[in-house]
């Protein structure tokens, strides 16, 4: 299949290289040349583990493209997917989507023949409708079903998470773009992801949910963590007994500062704007959205805490600036309203993360970055844990302890034993476990 | 075993069948004479056998004199009621404390003390206390074993539990407990050993979660219902993803029963003593509590917008299939509500009419689906048993004064019904498809 992939940003790069891995010939259109120009060098402008090898390995080969050319692109196309970015809209986040329908009037002027055209960035129900309006009114004479086919994928793992789906969703009851659609995908299909065929307004729907429902499991083992640590029991635990119960599930019960990232607050906060536009508020997210807000900030007022109460003078060391471990996004990060706060309290803000530090300078002001954790500790009165990069869970305690002005951990992934902590000499302050294990 | 209502009949049973030894201990005469004669007091499918069978086996039996069988026991597990209190929704402890007095006067010997009944985070201390104060030389270890089973299924989840949580911190009261779920461990279900107030805390976070589970998709079903999405669609499309999982997806009038409402609200009550706002449990609450009564609007809307002398016949009470348990049930108040909104209302259910009577005295009981369908306006199903599943459609349609259904569990595919001529409403699927 020849595929012209609309927008290279995180999803329209890893899909467009992940579909030319399976053989398909796929053109990346960006506006930005000089993304386009990176990506012809061989450059990859997003951190992602694999995903250079396979853009290299896929350019050499000639079935992956980057160009500025749409028009030659998706004239040529049997499927036209458009991954151009949806951001939350200021002032009241509502998906925005310009790039969107800019990207359907000119694909939309462009077409030649029959052509699917897939909207694979996140959208709001009913958007697929609107897309296929423009094209019918740009274009009467060519056949353009829509199809909505939203990507699952998770930042840090998104090659692995493309090629191995839980699900393929495909909105459409055209049968050609059902059959275009399958054949894109067979690849997928034969390694037994199931595809799940339905309506266009159901599969927007469906990732919208997805994203909603597993905001609303972490904000709950928040909260839950909360209730812990004030009646003295282990939220470790209880997320283990509860994630044993097989309609639950074990995945996403990490207690943490707050959910954060380029999907979950954006795409929770629009699922709630598009339900109130329906007059059907989903009270459950819209509470999902607001704890969260506020959980991030409240994480300051822990590591206060753990200092006795005041954070005036004293140095702070940050470890971890991205909203999760393996990426070097720092969209939503719980990290900036925390650090924020830290520094409206009066601390002095340290911080390092292994690959988030370019990005977090262009937000974060009168910040020390440091070349490593323990450079980052140093004559610090208190380190917080804020992302679980893989480098911070085996610190070396000791050395740590040495070079710390005070040795107090608040550690805000639990990815230590509070006993151990402790036998070094550190106070130690986790999310929902008992105080008593604290000190 | 003190305490023979659901939890502790059920717990008895199996773990007889096991082949331990268990007496279960009743205050209630007339409750054990009944048990005596092999009656058994709940609708629970296979109950009766087990118990017939272990009765039988003489490793069962059943009495309401506590000491004895206590100060013989190796464990004694507090399965008594614990009611939402009346006024703040409190679990109403009265029982199991008083259960716990009792018990520590009758100990003898190396005993461990089990509260299998769900109770509050403190519980397990509180009732240690009471054990101390009331009998100081006791020998005894104070556990959390909260229990998981769903009525209709109980038996079956009992014996394949996905864990067993097991609340001490004490070794002997570990082993004690392991030595009674050694059965089910070599059926591969894992044991969880953990402290006693995070075992408490499991059962009701687990518990909510679940609602919360189930209330979400309740509001994405309305949201479908406007957006013209199909929520079975979506729920489909949602529980593929492994870190949701399909289960407790599906949409309806709200969720009930005697577990659910009274454990989601003791969790809010127990948190706001502590400080803690547990927020989105409490929207589950509110949003539950709205939909129940919202389902009678609905049902007013598909016969046009009035209720006022319409006959409405509904098809189950239950809270669910396979039990006759009507507590906090959906139907009640939908029921009230359509009374209120002026309708005649007609029911049939296949084993909770006996217990609806009370709660529901204004309403005609009927012998069957048929019956109960017999000149309706319209027929609403609110509670998906077997035998509604597969109605004879032309025969309801000839018995009704309108062919309208308004399918609260979406049993029936809404092509199918448009095709048959009715008017077809359920939860979540577009309304152009009316």
């Amino acid at each position: 299949m020849r595929i012209s992939m609309i927008g290279a940003g995180y999803v329209g790069l890893v899909s467009g290289a992940c579909l030319a891995d399976f053989g398909h010939e796929v053109t990346c259109v960006d506006n930005d040349e000089e993304k386009v120009a990176l990506l012809n060098r061989g450059e990859t402008p997003i951190y992602e583990p694999q995903l250079g090898q396979i853009i290299a390995d896929n350019v050499t080969e000639e079935r992956l493209r980057f160009t500025t050319d749409l028009k030659t692109s998706a004239s040529k196309a049997d499927a036209v997917f458009i991954a151009v970015g949806t951001p939350s809209r200021r002032g009241d986040g509502h998906a925005d989507l310009s790039y969107v329908y800019a990207a359907a009037r000119e694909v939309a002027s462009v077409l030649t023949d029959f052509t699917v055209v897939v909207t694979k960035s996140t959208v709001p129900v009913g958007t697929g409708d609107e897309v296929e309006r423009i094209i019918r009114s740009e274009r009467k004479n060519i056949e353009a079903p829509v199809v909505s086919n939203p990507e699952f994928l998770r930042e840090g793992a998104a090659v692995y998470d493309f090629k191995h789906p839980d699900r393929i969703v495909i909105g459409t009851n055209d049968d050609r773009a059902r059959e275009v659609m399958n054949e894109i995908y067979r690849p997928l299909h034969l390694n037994a992801s199931p595809i799940m065929y339905t309506d266009r307004r159901s599969a927007e729907l469906i990732k919208y949910a997805s994203n909603a429902f597993l905001a609303t499991k972490i904000t709950f083992v928040n909260e839950i963590a909360d209730l812990s640590e004030k009646i003295g029991a282990n939220v470790q635990d209880v997320a283990r007994g509860m994630g044993l119960d097989k309609r639950i599930g074990p995945k996403f019960l990490h207690p943490g500062p707050g959910f954060g990232g380029s999907c979950f607050p954006k795409d929770a906060l629009a699922l709630a704007k598009t339900a109130r536009d329906h007059e059907s508020p989903l009270r459950i997210v819209e509470t999902v959205v607001d704890v969260n807000d506020h959980r991030k900030r409240a994480m300051a007022k822990k590591v206060a805490a753990a200092l006795g109460g005041n954070l005036r003078d004293k140095t702070i060391a940050v470890l971890g600036l991205t909203f999760k471990p393996n990426t070097d996004d720092i969209r939503e990060a719980p990290s900036i309203p925390l650090i924020t706060a830290l520094q409206d309290f009066g601390g002095r803000v340290r911080a390092y993360d292994p690959a988030g530090m370019e990005r977090a300078k262009q937000v974060l002001q009168n910040v020390e970055f440091c070349a490593n954790a323990y450079e980052c500790a140093a004559d610090a009165d208190a380190v917080v844990i804020v992302t679980e990069w893989d480098q911070f869970r085996a610190l070396d305690l000791k050395r740590l302890a040495a070079v710390m002005a005070c040795p107090v951990i608040v550690d805000l992934r639990n990815i230590y034993a509070p006993d151990e902590v402790i036998r070094n000499g550190f106070l130690y302050n986790g999310v929902g476990r008992p105080l008593s294990l604290s000190y | 075993m003190i305490g023979t209502g659901y939890v502790g009949l059920v717990s008895g049973a199996c773990f007889a069948d096991f082949g331990h030894q268990v007496v279960c201990v009743d205050k209630d005469e007339s409750k054990i004479a009944a048990l005596r004669r092999g009656e058994i007091p709940i609708f629970e499918p296979d109950l009766d056998r087990l118990v017939e069978a272990n009765v039988k086996a003489n490793r069962l039996s059943f009495t309401t004199e506590l000491k004895g069988p206590v100060s013989e026991a190796d464990a004694v597990f507090i399965a008594v009621g614990t009611p939402s209190r009346r006024g703040d929704g409190h679990a109403d402890l009265t029982y199991v404390h008083a259960a716990a007095r009792e018990i520590a006067r009758a100990l003898a010997g190396f005993t461990v003390v089990i509260t299998k009944s769900t109770v509050p985070v403190g519980t397990g201390d509180d009732v240690e206390r009471i054990m101390r104060e009331t009998n100081p030389a006791a020998d005894v270890v104070v556990a959390s074993n909260p229990e998981f089973l769903r009525e209709g299924a109980a038996i079956r989840d009992f014996k394949h539990p996905d864990r067993i949580v097991v609340g001490t911190d004490d070794e002997r009261g570990r082993k004690v407990v392991a030595e009674i779920y050694r059965p089910l461990y070599l059926n591969q279900a894992p044991i969880m050993y953990t402290g006693r107030r995070t075992a408490e805390l499991i059962k009701y976070a687990a518990n909510a979660f679940l609602a919360t589970k189930v209330t979400f998709i309740n509001e994405i079903a309305d949201l479908a219902e406007r957006a013209g999405a199909d929520v079975q669609e979506v729920a489909r499309g949602i529980g593929l993803d492994n870190r949701i999982g399909a289960k407790f997806l599906h949409a309806g009038p709200g969720f009930g029963g005697s577990c659910f409402p009274k454990d989601t609200r003791a969790l809010v009550k127990t948190a706001h003593d502590y400080d803690v706002s547990l927020r989105i449990v409490e929207a589950v609450l509110a949003v539950n509590e709205m939909r129940k009564r919202a389902m009678a609007r609905k049902v007013a809307a598909a016969l046009g917008g009035s209720l006022r002398s319409k006959t409405i016949a509904v098809l189950g009470l239950a809270f669910k299939p396979n039990t006759d348990d009507m507590r906090e049930a959906p139907s009640i108040p939908l029921i009230t509500a359509l009374l209120d909104q002026g309708a005649t209302v007609r029911a049939y259910d296949p084993e909770s009419m006996h217990q609806a009577r009370g709660e529901l005295p204004n309403i005609q009981y009927c012998d069957d689906a048929y019956a109960c369908a017999k000149a309706a306006d319209a027929l609403v199903i609110v509670t998906e048993w077997e035998q509604f599943r597969a109605l004879d459609l032309k025969r309801l349609k000839a018995e009704m004064a309108r062919p309208v259904v308004v399918d609260l569990r979406n049993v029936y595919r809404p092509d199918e019904m448009a095709e048959l001529g009715f008017t077809y409403d359920s939860v979540g699927r577009p309304q152009q498809l009316l």
